[in-house]
């Protein structure tokens, strides 16, 4: 009877494993297993024997049936037994890898780290070292001799052109730009007649009338000359002035804001 | 097809015209004029001044003699600047700023004068007869 449990319990296991034969058992739990039957298969040698004292066997070679089965248990639990050794081994060896493992990828994000810190300082380095290039390629172009800077200043200040002579009362008519007079005396003013109105009060008739201002010996007022010697020519341009030209138009409204604000008839809103 | 020394005879008289034109610039009766002609509507006018702002450079400066014209050549670059000055008053306002603008050095010379002659007073208040010598 002890004995169909056994083997009832032996099947049973079996079957069990068969089912899980996708996952392999664990070695822990074949141990386990294994110990179970031993235990089980021990305690009923052991109560054979004792029972055989008192009685005899109901089934003749039973004894032998269980001996034989605990041996085969017992050496079933050295192989496992062998097996767990091994696999413990090879265990230790993953963990040494993977401490090898996790060594190397943090030695790799400090590199990266580094590297990348590296990239931002050259970077930086580079983007500063091509502005000062800039910076000294703008500098170098609008480079001028002092002379020059002080003989330009001198002659302006010089013709009362941009400070007003010290004894300047209303009335004076000296201006810090070309008065009509001085405009109407250049090439300009006897290419064409551009005032038919008269600017500042004054008709064109009148000066002529008077005989103030012959057309043609009119002196040439310095501001209209220049040493041309030097062969100095304007930038050339095509003679249609009708096109776009390239480039963006400066309609920065908010600049000029300012400069109408006191002017008080003009209207605010633009059209 | 123009040989090269016409071209240059051409360009030297462009010159001359340019610079005479520009330095007109300086003068707010003249825009006033202008503006009021419907010059500074027309769009050829306007890619003109644009054009014009070669006279900013260096090489073309020194011949300004009136050089507040650039400034003018610099606001006339707006559209807005380009507006307002068909009116007569905006363009009286900007003349009287310019005339005391130009003004503001000699103003500016004549106090540091006087703030001269007063020190030297201070200094010799027993010599009266001196003071007068000190102004220029």
């Amino acid at each position: 009877m002890l004995m169909r449990f056994i083997s009832h319990a032996c099947a049973l296991r079996k079957r069990g494993q068969t089912v899980m034969a996708a996952a392999e058992k664990p070695t822990k739990g074949k141990l386990l297993a294994a110990l179970d039957d031993i235990e089980v298969l021990s305690r009923e040698l052991i109560e054979m024997l004792a029972l055989s004292r008192t009685q005899k066997l109901p089934q003749p070679g039973e004894d032998t049936e269980i001996l034989e089965l605990l041996v085969q248990r017992d050496k079933e639990f050295q192989e496992l037994m062998q097996t767990a050794v091994e696999q413990g081994k090879v265990h230790q060896e993953m963990q040494a890898l993977e401490k090898e493992v996790e060594k190397r990828d943090s030695d790799i994000q400090q590199l990266q780290k580094q590297l990348k810190e590296a990239e931002h300082i050259l970077a930086t380095a580079v983007y500063q070292a091509k502005e000062k290039l800039k910076y000294i390629e703008k500098a170098r172009k609008g480079s001028i001799s002092s002379e020059e800077l002080i003989k330009y200043a001198h002659r302006i200040s010089a013709s009362n052109a941009v400070c007003a002579p010290l004894n300047w009362v209303p009335g004076d008519p000296r201006r810090p730009y070309p008065t009509d007079l001085e405009m109407r005396s250049g090439i300009l003013g006897n290419m064409s007649n551009m005032s038919t109105n008269g600017v500042n009060g004054h008709l064109p008739g009148d000066a002529l009338a008077a005989g103030r201002l012959p057309d043609i010996l009119t002196p040439q007022y310095p501001w209209q000359s220049a040493d041309v010697s030097m062969g100095i020519l304007p930038p050339h341009h095509g003679s249609d002035f009708g096109l776009e030209p390239p480039g963006h138009n400066k309609e920065n409204e908010d600049d000029v804001e300012a400069m109408s604000t006191d002017s008080s008839s003009s209207s605010s809103d633009s059209d | 097809i123009i040989s090269g020394a016409i071209y240059q005879e051409q360009a030297r008289h462009r010159f001359q015209l340019e610079l005479e034109f520009v330095q007109c610039l300086a003068n707010p009766n003249y825009l006033n004029f202008l503006a009021q002609r419907g010059y500074l509507r027309e769009k050829p006018f306007v890619n003109y001044l644009k054009y014009l702002l070669y006279w900013k450079e260096p090489e073309y400066a020194k011949f300004l003699k009136y050089p507040h014209c650039l400034h003018m050549l610099e606001l006339l670059q707006y559209e807005h600047f380009r507006k307002e000055l068909v009116n007569a008053q905006c363009t009286k306002f900007i003349d009287e700023q310019q005339i005391l603008h130009w003004q503001h050095y000699s103003r500016k010379r004549t106090r540091l004068q006087q703030a001269l002659v007063e020190q030297q007073q201070q200094h010799q208040p027993q010599a009266p007869s001196h003071g007068n010598t000190t102004s220029k």
